[in-house]
């Protein structure tokens, strides 16, 4: 049994390993939409909830349109299948009903359907755009989807992406309900939470079972090991470091730039690292090539978390301070390693991060380091991924590829 | 049939055990594989000829009670059955009175085999296991800890219990593998009880339960995310221990289970369907929230073995039956038992607004209850009242019929594999079951 668990073990590893080496340092946060829902449920005051986290980039955008035409339309596991089937009509009536209500799972569900271009979509058309860029061996004529250049497998995998990825967010949605939070008189706000956690819970399970069903059904049981292993890092993605009460992370004094990394691969890009990979798998590439796409997808991942944590301190929403941020973003690590006085601030978080002066860190995130730190960063990990591009033949998809990493900016 | 039979057998050592058996009894054989073909097409979960039977038998079983039903229910239970029962809620506690003989035994001995103490050293470490799976997969000391408190050793291991009995005995109805248990039949024995406790977890966190087998729920220790997070953790360790069986057939198989496990939660949301088709949405959500994973993870174990289609059906009818009465015995008990026995409150289901079988048979004597069922005894004093009719009503022993019809069914199951100690278990364990409503 622990046979073979090994190779699968080695790989993730390796992958923190080579990671760990880099030079760069920060903290991560889950993804600026999470953060929208985190911040904005306990605020009372904040201006902050009002504002869409994510700003769309006209590069952005057009680099995403590009690509989706090369592997074909829609990449989007919200397509007309989900649309119409029983469960998901079950969890929009359910919806329905938590509507007025102000549990994050609404938000969650609203960021699906407006941003999904800007964040989690997108992981679905990577892991099919490396797909295309690599192209498949030895398979069958019939698996083929011939317009799109792609497996009818490897577009299953990447939709089971992105059913993995929700269910986190879903179930990372959840409010703690404790005792004292209501007072007794709200009761009515204790009973939407608990409907919504409910709802939350179910939705995220559903996303999840169909994640092992969509798997199975690929009948590749090396794919099951290494997306189940990604479903495990997730999991202890949420465990790492300090907490507050609603299990927002917190940074603790001493925090290095392979804290924030370790945080961000396990939650984000060993999912990303890990679909790249079973892709070239389910294509009957070899095992160095399906290295070079777990290490494409995880550099890939994590340029990107630089690139979503830079924006509420560079971005045009984001530069008077508008726009939420995670205390273990990158550019509040490394300003925290500047200055670590600012942790008596952090510090009046511990219980709920709300409690934390936020324009305050945010102004001392502009004036210090924090920013040309996390640009670096997030130029170092772009770089890996456009350097491991060049293993593809030249192609489409690969330049598609390489003009969403330049599409982020900071290369 | 014997000839055909043996034509479609899936391999060399089928046939070889077929013929083996064919040498024993040929007709006996031919006649019990004949109606276990017949039935291989039944749907998972429709609402069969026992439950119309159930509502049926109304009148006659309410006069008479419950001494000629167990009659017919049990007709392999010696006696001594309650020892077995008393040992079952003893959770494995040892001093069973009955030695298990080695070998095979008459037929016409009936001296029922315990279960547990026949498989006590497969699942001796069985906790231990899946801890250490668990501790493995994560370096986070919280992860870990929250993980694996529910496997503490308490829980009664019934879903492994099933799951290695079947192997076993599907090991000796085939003769291979020397009678011995597969690491890849423990393993998804182990597997069973992993997807059974995560969903456990997650159950504890919808419903805020403070108590789960006698100490804190998990959500009464840690918060609701952390708790919900390592319930997915779980999740992807069985899944991962899934895959390292390298079987896709038994992963798809098991794969089942959890897209069942979710659409009888959603099932549970809702209840709006009318009075007809009420019985059959009750018994599809039992059967995708409780009896898919025993008859998924049976059927599983035995394919693993190496068993062909019909007797892998044989195991899943098995494990549907035996799974479908064991949650008609649980809900019968939330109206029968009294805090003390069960280490929770009785009336947990009605207070829940969930509608079972007790209630859905009531309500053709007392249609007051329907719009009970409609509003989830909502409004003040619904669960006392519903739960005073369906005492007057005769929900309760029709229940106890239908849970006896499955034992009935699993037991019949269990007899048509060749006779070993594990087979003969399989029975008792049936009556286990059964027997926890007395």
């Amino acid at each position: 049994m622990s046979l073979g668990t090994k190779p699968i073990y080695c790989v993730s590893r390796a992958g923190r390993f080579l990671l760990n080496k880099t030079n760069f340092v920060q903290r991560n946060a889950p993804t600026v939409s999470v953060l929208v829902q985190g911040q904005s449920f306990f605020s009372t005051t904040s201006i902050r909830s009002n504002k869409q986290a994510i700003n769309p980039r006209p590069d952005w955008n057009r680099a995403v349109s590009e690509a989706e035409k090369i592997v074909g339309y829609p990449t989007s596991f919200l397509s007309l299948r989900w649309l119409l089937s029983d469960e998901i009509a079950n969890i929009a009536l359910h919806l329905r009903k938590l509507v007025g209500s102000n549990h994050p799972l609404l938000k969650t569900a609203k960021n699906l359907l407006n941003n999904g271009r800007s964040s989690m979509q997108a992981w679905g058309l990577i892991v099919l755009l490396v797909s295309k860029a690599a192209g498949h061996k030895l398979v069958d004529d019939i698996e083929i989807d011939k317009a799109a250049g792609v497996l009818h497998s490897q577009r299953a995998l990447a939709e089971v992406t992105e059913m993995i990825r929700t269910s986190n967010l879903v179930h990372k949605g959840l409010v703690n309900i404790y005792p004292g939070m209501y007072p007794d008189t709200d009761a009515r706000t204790m009973q939407d939470m608990t409907f919504g956690n409910k709802i939350a819970l179910l939705s995220g399970d559903y996303l999840l079972g169909n994640s092992c069903a969509e798997l199975a059904n690929l009948r590749n049981s090396e794919l099951v090991e290494l997306m189940s292993s990604a479903v495990r890092d997730m999991a202890e993605g949420e465990f790492v470091g300090e907490r507050d009460k609603q299990n927002n992370p917190l940074p603790s004094p001493g925090l290095t730039e392979q804290d924030w990394t370790l945080r961000s691969v396990l939650s984000a890009g060993s999912l990303l690292g890990k679909s790249c990979q079973g892709t070239l798998k389910l294509a009957g590439h070899g095992e160095e090539l399906q290295l070079r796409g777990y290490r494409f997808g995880q550099h890939l991942a994590l340029a990107w978390q630089a690139c979503l944590e830079l924006e509420p301190f560079t971005s045009s929403a984001g530069a008077d301070g508008q726009m939420p941020f995670s205390l273990t973003s990158a550019p509040v690590i490394f300003t925290l390693q500047d200055d670590p006085s600012l942790f008596e601030e952090i510090n009046k978080g511990k219980e709920n991060i709300e409690d934390v002066d936020y324009s305050k860190i945010h102004a001392a995130v502009m004036s210090g380091p924090g920013i040309p730190q996390t640009k670096e960063l997030q130029r170092h990990h772009a770089q890996k991924a456009l350097q491991e591009l060049e293993g593809f033949e030249e192609n489409d998809a690969r330049k598609a590829l390489s003009n969403i990493i330049f599409a982020m900016g900071e290369i | 049939m014997c000839v055909r039979l043996l034509q479609n057998g899936a391999g060399g050592q089928a046939i070889i055990a077929v013929l083996t058996m064919a040498c024993l009894g040929s007709a006996r054989l031919c006649a019990r594989l004949g109606h276990i073909s017949a039935r291989r097409k039944t749907p998972a979960a429709v609402v069969d000829p026992l439950v119309r039977a159930a509502f049926f038998k109304t009148q006659a079983c309410s006069s008479s009670s419950s001494s000629s039903a167990s009659a017919t229910a049990a007709p392999l239970v010696a006696p001594s059955a309650s020892s077995i029962a008393q040992s079952y809620t003893a959770k494995r506690a040892l001093g069973t009175m009955h030695t298990q003989h080695p070998g095979s035994l008459p037929r016409e001995d009936h001296a029922p085999v315990d279960p547990y103490r026949l498989l006590e050293d497969d699942l001796k470490e069985i906790y231990a296991g899946m801890r250490q799976e668990l501790t493995i997969n994560t370096n986070q000391k919280l992860l870990q800890t929250i993980s694996t408190y529910y496997f503490d050793g308490q829980g009664k291991a019934f879903r492994p219990m099933l799951a290695i009995l079947m192997a076993r005995a599907v090991n000796c109805h085939l003769d291979v593998h020397n009678g011995k248990l597969l690491p890849s039949q423990r393993s998804v024995a182990m597997i069973a009880e992993m997807i059974h406790t995560a969903s456990l977890v997650h159950d504890d966190v919808i419903d805020q339960a403070d108590m789960r087998r006698g100490k804190p729920s998990a959500p009464a220790l840690w918060d609701h995310k952390k708790v919900t997070i390592a319930g997915d953790f779980i999740l992807s360790v069985a899944s991962q221990m899934i895959a390292r069986l390298r079987n896709p057939d038994v992963t798809q198989v098991l794969s089942m289970v959890l897209t069942d496990l979710v659409q009888g939660e959603f099932m549970q949301l809702g209840s709006k369907e009318t009075e007809n088709e009420r019985f059959a949405h009750y018994l599809t959500k039992t059967y995708r929230k409780t009896a898919s994973l025993t008859a998924n993870s049976l059927k599983a174990v035995v394919m693993l073995g190496g068993a062909d289609e019909s007797i892998a059906d044989v195991a899943f009818q098995y494990g549907r039956n035996v799974g479908l009465a064991f949650q008609l015995v649980d809900d019968l008990i939330d109206f029968i038992s009294n805090t003390e026995t069960l280490g929770k409150p009785a009336m947990n289901d009605l207070k829940a607004g969930l509608a079972t079988a007790p209630v859905l048979f009531a309500c053709e004597k007392y249609p007051e209850l329907n719009p009970m069922i409609m509003r989830r005894f909502e409004e003040p004093g619904d669960p006392e009242r519903a739960f005073e009719l369906v005492h007057k009503s005769n929900g309760l022993e029709q229940t106890r019929f239908l849970a006896r019809k499955y034992n009935m069914e699993a037991t019949r199951l269990a007899n048509s594999l060749a006779e070993s100690p594990f087979q003969k278990a399989l029975v008792t364990a049936a009556d286990m079951i059964i027997n926890r409503m007395k």
